[in-house]
């Protein structure tokens, strides 16, 4: 299920802020983007429309997602972190909502990591009682994440399989490649 | 040498799943008398009705956070003397400061695996069984 997130005026200038694998930012400023690209990597954007705070993780479960061992704490580390300095800058639990991204099926030899990282995330958010109100997860396909923190508002662009760099920029943890001139891979989605 | 089954505990965290995460881990060591509460408040309360001998509880928790659990644990008289180790996130270094003048006797960094969770409570009760 899709909902529209609620739009509000865009600040004159917008700041990007990447979101690299295994990290996580928080913000309550209107003009900061949160920016990242996915593969089989899961970005879970939570935010508190009321309290104008929001923040986005990235994150790839180690071994093979089970559902008791490192992947299972690793995975509930990294969105205890978001949930938490959500709350530290003002968000109440009560009112967090959140969006999804990514779990793709990218790489052969990594077998469905995607898959089980996206399903992680999905349980994750329905046990803590987190409304999940958008989410583009699975395919085959990389994405490029765009989230707009103080009010929900997110977008993706679909990747074509020629974006390799997309997946040595998350296995390798840097920064994010510049944005594609043409990205051959169809329009802007909103979430 | 106690006996894990023997130390009744308290997990207190505002997550769920970090709550189930944490009892499967005690499980998995030999605790059995396992309680929890999803913030300081609610843990005070079965602190009183409950006593424990050890208290595993989070940081950032609504209502009364573990450092204010901390405070309350230490200042009443019937539930002073139970062991406190708190959860920390990897950057909350000043907070251990904080926690160990008000007489926290442990801290774990998350994430921790139960083998990691076992050393910490060791490091208080000793060698368990």
């Amino acid at each position: 299920m899709i909902a529209p997130a609620p739009h509000s005026p865009q600040p004159a200038r917008e700041r990007m802020l990447h979101v690299v694998q295994g990290e996580f930012a928080v913000t309550s400023e209107p003009d900061v983007v949160l920016t990242t690209i996915l593969g089989s990597c899961v970005a879970t954007c939570m935010w508190d429309a009321v309290a104008g705070v929001g923040g986005m993780n990235h994150y790839l479960l180690p071994g093979d997602a089970d559902s008791s061992g490192d992947s299972m704490r690793y995975g509930v580390n990294a969105m205890e972190l978001l949930v938490n300095g959500l709350l530290q800058k003002g968000a109440s639990r009560r009112r967090l909502q959140a969006k999804l991204f990514g779990g793709a099926h990218v790489v052969h030899n990594l077998g469905d990591v995607g898959v089980k990282n996206a399903e992680f995330a999905q349980r994750f958010l329905r046990l803590e009682g987190i409304p999940c109100l958008g989410q583009s997860l699975g395919g085959d396909r990389a994405r490029r994440v765009r989230f707009w923190p103080t009010t929900g508002r997110a977008g993706q662009l679909l990747l074509d399989s020629t974006h390799q760099e997309v997946f040595s920029s998350e296995s390798s943890r840097r920064p994010a490649p510049a944005e594609p001139h043409n990205p051959a891979a169809g329009s802007v989605e909103l979430f | 040498m106690p006996a894990a089954a023997a130390i009744k505990v308290l997990v207190v965290d505002d997550q769920l799943t970090m709550r189930a995460l944490i009892r499967s881990a005690l499980q998995e060591i030999g605790f059995k008398d396992i309680a929890d509460a999803q913030d300081g408040e609610e843990g005070l309360k079965s602190l009183l009705t409950r006593p424990a001998h050890l208290v595993i509880s989070d940081f950032n928790m609504p209502k009364l956070d573990g450092l204010g659990l901390l405070r309350a644990v230490r200042a009443n008289e019937s539930t002073k003397k139970a062991a406190f180790i708190m959860l920390t996130g990897r950057a909350d270094k000043d907070l251990v400061q904080r926690a160990m003048q008000f007489g926290v006797n442990n801290y774990v960094t998350k994430p921790f695996s139960p083998a990691q969770l076992r050393q910490k409570i060791q490091e208080v009760f000793g060698p368990l069984t």
